[in-house]
């Protein structure tokens, strides 16, 4: 019980794991550095744009994967939920309903499907993992059913300026994240719903005990990172207009690895924001670093999880030390 | 009824029956023997890679395997290129037997050395190998293996196909047996159910563990060898999905997730109640989209199931002290 108890005295005292966060911006660094050399396009602004556009989508899951990780929880259903908003989103736009109708459409299908999963999770106590992976084919037999197979494209652009515009000379992408990951530090951070979260993340049967009700701290959460799925798929549909039959496919355990990679533990109680945002953009560069030098994208994977790998035993070896 | 194990296994039988009835209803062409064959045709490959899970799973820790198709894809085309390169086909199978098994010891080495969550672990390793399958072959297949090969997964034998008889039923039974009548058989169901007393007891759990993913590994290698029969060509992508649809097997078979208890017969009725749902749905021409959906509820009613049997079991357990 020796790491529960260190698990439980860190997570408090140190909410930002300066070390882990160095780590992946080292190895930022790095790849920065050899993209840059291997080719002049990827240090130009419009690149950099670029990658932060692609970014979003991703980013924003990863900020509500980060709290779900840190409850001990696990959500692989993300793409699914993802899909299915974005396939919502789709169909009232073909309608002819307009932006502020739509968003509150793909926000309220988003939070449904996560509320679903937590109340899954929370009554029925199927582990997360199994749950979410039921609910994955669910919601994805939901959008072959809505969709048909066939891709949805040529939807309005009203909405693009959430990820493609400028506000007061700030990219919207830029300000999009930010306002995601200000809003999950505050709730995580500065809030008793957030302690409640790393509490029982750290020892449930603990935080159960302690009068913390867990299974509507757990319904919450999972609500709200369904949330800033349905969020996610907004900001796709603004960035790219359309929908593809296999959108989502990768996001869950993309977004995962991303968390991971910022330092979060899997078995709950620690876990960055920043880190994870610092994770999604490793991803994201990898994937346009490698396009842009000439090398297959088919070796994003591979580094990927090379990464990941390094990564769980640096955490490995650096538990054994502390114990 | 005593056992509630026995009692799932025996619902388990209702549900195969049930998906049996639903194909015959749905289609026609369903109650015929060439269905059967057809049917029976899909078994071997998810059915090894289930059992392979359910071994991990048994083990405890709690112990999954992500990596197993991803695996399946990267043995496939090592056997294909090591062919392609002039080896004897019976010796380049032999390797990617070995290959496999080293790809399983990577991850009993991340999990049972350094003590990373067997989730995360072969999460990682599953994109690691899959990426590299992709990416060694740039997206394409390796063909050319010859027609002699195809016989093991494409040949009959009473209307059978050969590898369910000569891969899938032997490695049942031998499991089967492995597990109910042998000395490791027990140190499995230990670990999985008190990893602690078990080690007190003299279990060396680690060793046991890692030797599990190895095989698991292995297991992945066969299956990999029956696809590259069945196709006659390695493609980089032949176990996406695997993974998700094993664990899916195992747990709808009655293994707990989190180990300790299970049977390989519970496995095996699960991957025949999943291939004829798929037959029967896809016989009637009934969309995709109802298969999956089917496989989602029928995995989380059957952890419910499953809980509500593991909670009798428990009551049991307290009356017996």
């Amino acid at each position: 019980m020796a790491s529960v108890a260190t698990k439980a005295s860190r997570a408090p005292s140190r909410p930002f794991r300066v070390g882990r966060e160095m780590f992946i911006l080292a190895a930022l660094a790095v790849l920065g550095v050899v993209f840059a050399t291997y080719s002049d396009a990827f240090l130009s602004q419009r690149n950099l744009t670029t990658i932060l556009r692609n970014s979003v989508d991703l980013a924003v899951i990863c900020a509500g994967m980060t709290i779900i990780i840190i409850m001990g929880g696990i959500d692989v259903s993300v793409g699914g939920i993802v899909a299915v908003s974005a396939v919502l989103i789709g169909r009232a736009f073909q309608l002819g309903l307009p932006a502020y109708a739509v968003v509150p459409i793909g926000l309220a299908a988003g939070a449904s499907l996560g509320l679903l999963n937590g109340l899954i999770i929370a009554r029925t106590r199927v582990p997360p993992i199994v749950a979410t992976l039921g609910t994955m084919y669910i919601f994805i037999a939901v959008l072959f059913l809505v969709i048909g197979g066939v891709w949805i494209s040529g939807l309005p652009s009203t909405l693009s300026f959430l990820v493609l515009g400028n506000i007061l000379g700030i990219p919207a992408g830029l300000l999009m994240i930010a306002a995601a990951y200000l809003i999950c530090w505050l709730l995580l951070r500065r809030t008793p719903w957030g302690q409640h979260v790393v509490a029982i993340g750290c020892d449930e049967a603990a935080a159960r005990l302690a009068g913390i009700r867990v299974d509507r701290t757990k319904v919450q959460a999972y609500a709200l990172l369904g949330l800033l799925g349905g969020l996610a798929a907004i900001l796709y549909i603004a960035r790219l207009r359309n929908v593809e039959v296999n959108i989502g496919t990768n996001i869950a355990l993309e977004a995962v690895a991303a968390v991971v990679l910022g330092g979060a533990n899997i078995r709950g109680g620690v876990g960055s924001l920043i880190g994870s945002l610092l994770g999604v953009l490793f991803i994201k560069v990898t994937q346009n670093g490698l396009v842009l030098i000439g090398i297959s994208s088919l070796w994003e994977p591979v580094i990927i999880g090379g990464l990941l790998i390094t990564v769980l035993i640096m955490d490995a070896l650096e538990s054994r030390r502390s114990t | 009824m005593k056992d509630p194990l026995a009692q799932r296994m025996l619902s388990l039988v209702a549900l195969l029956v049930a998906a049996v009835v639903l194909g015959a209803v749905l289609s026609p062409h369903f109650l015929m023997p060439s269905t059967a064959a057809y049917l029976l045709q899909y078994v071997p490959v998810l059915g090894v890679l289930g059992l392979a899970q359910t071994l991990v799973m048994l083990s405890g820790g709690p112990g999954i395997d992500l990596s197993v198709g991803a695996t399946l894809s990267l043995v496939s085309l090592a056997i294909a290129g090591l062919y392609g390169l002039g080896l004897p086909l019976m010796l380049a199978c032999l390797l990617g037997l070995v290959l496999g098994g080293l790809l399983g010891a990577t991850n009993g080495i991340l999990i049972c050395v350094f003590g990373v969550p067997s989730l995360m672990a072969t999460l990682a390793t599953m994109f690691a190998y899959s990426g590299l399958a992709l990416a060694l072959t740039g997206g394409s297949p390796i063909g050319g293996i010859p027609d002699w090969f195809g016989v093991l997964a494409q040949g009959r034998f009473l209307g059978i196909p050969i590898h369910v008889w000569t891969i899938f039923v032997p490695l049942a039974i031998i499991l089967h047996i492995l597990l109910a009548r042998t000395r490791p058989g027990s140190h499995i169901y230990a670990s999985g159910n008190d990893e602690r007393a078990a080690f007190l007891s003299g279990v060396q759990v680690l060793r046991l563990r890692f030797g599990l993913y190895c095989l698991a590994g292995v297991l992945a290698g066969l299956a990999a060898i029956m696809t590259l029969s069945w196709f006659q060509a390695a493609r980089p992508d032949a176990g996406k999905g695997m993974e998700l649809l094993s664990v899916t097997v195992a747990v709808l078979g009655g293994t707990h997730i989190f180990g300790g208890s299970g049977r390989i017969l519970g496995t095996v009725l699960a991957v025949l109640i999943v291939t004829t749902l798929q037959a029967a749905l896809q016989l009637a021409n009934i969309s995709q989209a109802w298969q999956l959906a089917a496989i989602g509820i029928l995995l989380i009613g059957s952890f419910i199931a499953d809980d509500a049997v593991s909670a009798r079991l428990r009551v049991r357990r307290l009356r017996a002290v």
